[in-house]
């Protein structure tokens, strides 16, 4: 597999991690670590999009964050699993990716070079 | 006030994009201060929003704003195509997050 997709799935973990840390961050060290995890989360994200176009970089990239997001309030934090809200979500990244993907956007002027 | 701060912090993450296109065409301090700060106050928001909002519905709101409000900016600042699917998925956007407030 290309090493840049590797970048994008451990990016996305740390995107969940900073996510996590931006509603549950209580002290000086979680806010470290959320910190630590936005950094590293978008670093691998720009290593990986300058090796993949950035439409798809950042479209996979999304799809995973939201994904990860929704699953993880779920099974760490005990959300209440509501289809409407995740039918919501799963329509509203439906057009994240489709807006990203579709083209017409400086983004996916930069993929047709 | 969660969602007033959710909807600010997908307007300054689409600032902070703006700096970051800035910073691949020009290079200068001003093109790092727009990025910087847009990002910054966005996350404050976001954090903020997040205290009373459920984590996933935020983060996909957040990045939903952003991306609509990334391409209604090129559409009419930069001139990028209007063509019929951009704005249907740009309406599907919208159309989720109402739907989402309306049920939280």
């Amino acid at each position: 597999m290309n090493r840049s997709w590797i970048y994008i799935m451990v990016g996305a973990l740390f995107e969940v991690c900073w996510v996590i840390g931006f509603k549950h961050a209580d002290d000086w060290v979680t806010w470290l670590g959320t910190a630590i995890s936005v950094l590293i989360s978008f670093t691998l994200i720009i290593i990986a999009s300058t090796k993949l176009p950035v439409g798809t970089v950042y479209a996979v990239f999304t799809g995973l964050g939201t994904g990860g997001t929704v699953l993880a309030e779920m099974i760490l934090f005990d959300e209440p699993v509501k289809v409407a809200k995740l039918l919501l979500i799963a329509l509203l990244l439906a057009g994240v990716l489709g807006l990203k993907l579709v083209g017409g956007s400086s983004d996916s002027k930069e993929v047709a070079h | 006030m969660a969602w007033i701060s959710l909807i600010l912090a997908g307007m300054f993450e689409v600032v902070g994009v703006l700096g970051m296109n800035r910073i691949k065409r020009d290079n200068n301090a001003q093109a790092y201060l727009l990025f910087s700060s847009g990002i910054i106050l966005s996350f404050i928001c976001l954090s903020f929003a997040m205290k009373s909002l459920p984590m996933g519905t935020a983060y996909a709101i957040w990045t939903g704003i952003g991306t609509v409000g990334g391409a209604l900016v090129g559409m009419f600042f930069f001139g990028e195509s209007k063509e019929w699917r951009r704005i249907l998925f740009i309406a599907m956007v919208l159309a989720a997050a109402v739907g989402l407030k309306l049920i939280s």
